[in-house]
């Protein structure tokens, strides 16, 4: 199996190129039995990548150590569970696992277009398979073969990092490189719509699911990485601007600035070169990040020698993609012309530019950050860090600006808002938000930027559930329905608008957590058992954490491991017992050092978080000797955290409901039957 | 040697499948199916989507009598625009098969010119009004001509 796995990937690669080119030929010379050539040489790819994959992970299930990526990832050990995801758990894997995701979405794209949309074809197939050619080359030529073959093989693997043995980390990556492969649809159809000059809005419209689909993947791909580092790292956080966090961030800005942005140019037939910029943009992005993220080029910058090669290949990849979208753009320039105009600063068509200024200014900023060190370390030879600080100052400013808009731009008007409009609409909302940025004051919460958080919010939590409420009231009026139904019929008449709202309010749950991190309380303290640590949190309750002293088991090599050293703490809140918490020490057979497991508790408000920091002596305790059961603790009180879990999910059915169609075929011919004199009097517009 | 086999296989497989459209003549559509949207059709629906949310907005108390007029005469003037554009773009191609979009057409632009906008004010007036109810200026047919964008 992995042999012929590794067979199809050479055979890949010829196919990709005959089905690109046949694109662009069949495209310009408009021949069908070409353009149907290309479209079946996409779903010949699929299938030989699915070959390819499935030989890597017979490679890993077999242990067979000949090959380089199974030793360097794997070893007899190993839980099958993780043997699978070995796929994507090193550089080369993910390469081929990137291509693989690429194709089915590829292939998924031309079924679904196999009989609408098809001027738009020749071309997207062959954008789409120019991409996963390029991955092809990589993979074959840049010294990165998944199925490169030792010299020997070696009796055992290396094993699996420990780290990266935790339930997130095997679904965050494929998460994520989900939402970076759909982006390359409607990067596809931007690129066709260029070259066959159908500039109008209709390539948008076309690949508006897929924009939410990878969108959708991208949020969910940041927030299962935030959870992995927040349970795994052990230091109580979710995110730490860290080069690799920051580059899948990075996409998710500006993919988020064009969701928005597409309803402009649908709207108002306005901001369509940004519109093409920001697509660009975004798929360049979510190639930078996978170079970033895979080339090595994170781990250090003194191992950049080693990777010179798809370092090279990637930046001249890019460098092409740049040089041609810029060219299609300014050779399609007279085209793109605006069909409308700002009339006002203060419109909705100026909310909407301004989140796409901040969000294109929070990546570059980011980016920025990201980049500095490596090239001050690269000319100069000496490690600068930007550190946290450095984001913090720049991006919450603009997150707070962001968070307002939120509020604002779904609200005010187009075209001109007048200041009657401004006051009716925002007077209450904007007075809710003061009173609970001062009641919070009144009870002594007085952390600026969290309090700012806090008030904005509200703010936008207002304008939103205003918006609901005066909705169902119009429609319960004019419609003559009772209140849940015509909420519903509110909801689903317009999805788009509906659940766009539901997803901001998960947004400003996640704001809202962020805020609390303020507020975190931390206390390290040496205990014996029996010992007692009182941590008050800042909601006013006391935990009571009794150390209860160290347990040990002895692993024997199973699941690669050596021991571990468990804490154990019973736990009571405001004097009533709710449990125990357990943290611990786990030596690996595979590293040197002992990795630290921590306990969480998780109520709605906030999350008690334990860390066993150090012990007295891990000897003796493995020695059962009972004088040694001393230790440092570290125990956290981490207020609102599990709002990022809770906005996530409010985020993902707010998108779900987007994502729907709004108005099946059917109803829309019925509604044509009847003629469209309806537009007076059906509230909330119907939306293709 | 299965895996030989197996690889023997697949590439006459893929050769068979990805060849035999050039060497049969199998033909890929490339051209517009009916029932898609055309640009000007695209046009049309925004501008009259961009009239409903006016409209849901006044009737949801977002925007009050003054504005609503305004915008609602601005966005008139747009959707008459995108009407003509697509009756236009339709006089070329109509087809005996296209009654119902006519009829559609039609109604669509009388329930429009009911609302004909004020060249002053903005105010939508009932159909057949020589002078805006709202203003008092005099309204004549041309009146929302003069104020649409110039059509594609």
């Amino acid at each position: 199996m992995t042999i012929l796995g590794e067979f199809a990937l050479w055979i890949a690669l010829p196919v990709a190129i005959w089905g690109a080119t046949l694109g662009y030929v069949g495209g310009r010379t408009q021949r069908g039995d070409l353009v149907l050539s290309g479209e079946r040489s996409v779903h010949a790819v699929t299938l030989l990548l699915a070959i390819a994959a499935a030989g890597v992970m017979a490679a890993f299930l077999g242990d067979r150590f000949e090959y380089w990526y199974v030793a360097s990832y794997s070893n007899r050990e190993l839980e099958t569970f993780y043997k699978v995801s070995g796929l994507w758990a090193g550089q080369r894997g993910s390469l081929l696992f990137w291509a693989l995701l690429l194709s089915i979405f590829s292939s998924i794209c031309v079924w679904l277009n196999r009989k609408k949309n098809r001027e738009f074809m020749p071309y997207v197939v062959g954008v789409l398979l120019t991409i996963v050619g390029f991955f092809l080359i990589v993979l074959l030529f840049a010294d990165v073969n998944p199925f490169e073959r030792l010299a020997f093989t070696p009796a055992n693997g290396q094993g699996l990092n420990p780290q990266l043995q935790n339930y997130w980390m095997t679904i965050h990556p494929p998460t994520l490189y989900l939402g970076f492969t759909a982006f390359t649809i409607p990067f596809a159809f931007a690129i066709s719509a260029l070259l066959n000059g159908r500039l109008d809005a209709r390539w948008i419209v076309l690949t508006r699911r897929w924009t939410l689909v990878s969108w959708l993947f991208l949020s969910v791909g940041i927030v299962f990485g935030m959870r992995w580092a927040y349970e795994e790292l052990g230091w109580g956080g979710y995110w730490f601007w860290d080069p690799v966090e920051n580059a899948s961030l990075l996409p998710w800005l500006t993919a988020t600035a064009f969701v928005h942005s597409i309803q402009i140019q649908e709207n108002r037939g306005m901001l369509k070169i940004w519109n093409m910029s920001l697509v660009v943009l975004t798929f360049l992005l979510t190639i930078f990040a996978t170079f970033l993220t895979r080339s090595g080029l994170i781990e250090s910058v003194h191992s950049f020698a080693q990777e010179l090669k798809i370092a090279y290949i990637f930046l001249s990849f890019m460098a092409a993609l740049v040089g041609v979208s810029v060219m299609l753009i300014l050779y399609r320039m007279p085209q793109l012309r605006s069909e409308n105009r700002i009339e006002s600063f203060v419109s909705r068509e100026s909310a909407f530019l301004f989140n796409n200024l901040f969000l294109v200014g929070v990546a570059f900023a980011v980016m920025w950050g990201t980049l500095f060190p490596l090239i001050a370390e690269a000319v100069t030879g000496e490690k600068i860090s930007v550190g946290p600080p450095f984001f913090q100052k720049v991006n919450f400013p603009i997150g707070l600006a962001l968070l307002a808009l939120v509020g604002i731009g779904p609200v005010i008007a187009w075209r001109h808002a007048t200041r009657r409009n401004l006051k009716k609409n925002f007077l209450w909302p904007v007075v809710f938000g003061a009173v609970v940025v001062a009641a919070l004051w009144s009870m002594g919460v007085r952390h600026g930027l969290a309090v700012t958080t806090w008030g904005i919010s509200a703010f936008v939590l207002a304008v939103i559930a205003v918006e609901f409420w005066k909705g169902t009231k119009a429609r319960a009026r004019i419609e003559g329905e009772g209140y849940p139904q015509a909420l519903f019929h509110l909801v689903t008449r317009n999805r788009r608008r509906w659940g766009g709202y539901i997803v901001h309010v998960g947004l400003v749950m996640i704001f809202v957590a962020f805020a609390g991190s303020a507020y975190n309380v931390d206390v390290r303290q040496h205990v014996q058992p029996g010992d007692q640590v009182e941590v008050v949190s800042p909601f006013g309750n006391t935990y009571t954490l009794t150390y209860e002293g160290l347990s040990v088991s002895v692993g024997r090599g199973q699941r690669n491991l050596d021991w571990q050293i468990i804490a154990m703490l019973s736990v009571a809140a405001d004097g009533v017992p709710v449990g125990t918490l357990t943290t611990e020490k786990r030596q690996y057979v595979t590293t040197e050092q002992p990795m630290t497991e921590v306990g969480i508790r998780s109520v709605i408000r906030e999350d008690l978080y334990v860390i066993l920091s150090a012990l007295d002596d891990p000897g003796g305790v493995l020695d059962n000797d009972p004088s040694a059961q001393g230790a440092d603790l570290q125990v956290l009180v981490k207020p609102l955290v599990g709002w990022i879990w809770y906005g996530t999910m409010v985020l993902i059915v707010g998108t779900l409901i987007s994502l729907w169609p709004s108005v099946d075929r059917r109803e829309l011919e019925r509604e044509r039957a009847s003629g469209s004199g309806d537009a007076e009097r059906v509230p909330a517009g119907v939306e293709a | 040697m299965t895996s030989l086999l197996g690889a023997v296989l697949v590439t006459a497989m893929v050769v068979f499948f990805i060849l035999q459209p050039v060497v049969k003549g199998l033909q890929a559509s490339l051209a517009r199916e009916d029932d898609e949207l055309t640009d000007t059709e695209a046009r049309k629906r925004v501008a009259l989507l961009a009239l409903r949310d006016v409209e849901f907005d006044f009737l949801s108390g977002k925007l009050d009598e003054e504005d609503y007029r305004n915008l609602k005469g601005e966005f008139t003037a747009e959707a008459l625009a995108a009407l003509e554009a697509h009756e236009a773009a339709l006089d070329g191609t109509a087809t005996e098969g296209d009654e119902d979009l006519e009829a559609e057409i039609a109604l669509a632009r009388e329930s429009l010119r009911g609302g004909v906008p004020c060249g002053e004010c903005g105010y939508g007036n009932a159909p057949g009004s020589r002078f805006c109810s709202s203003c008092g200026s005099g309204l004549t047919r041309g009146a929302s001509a003069g104020h649409s964008p110039a059509t594609a």
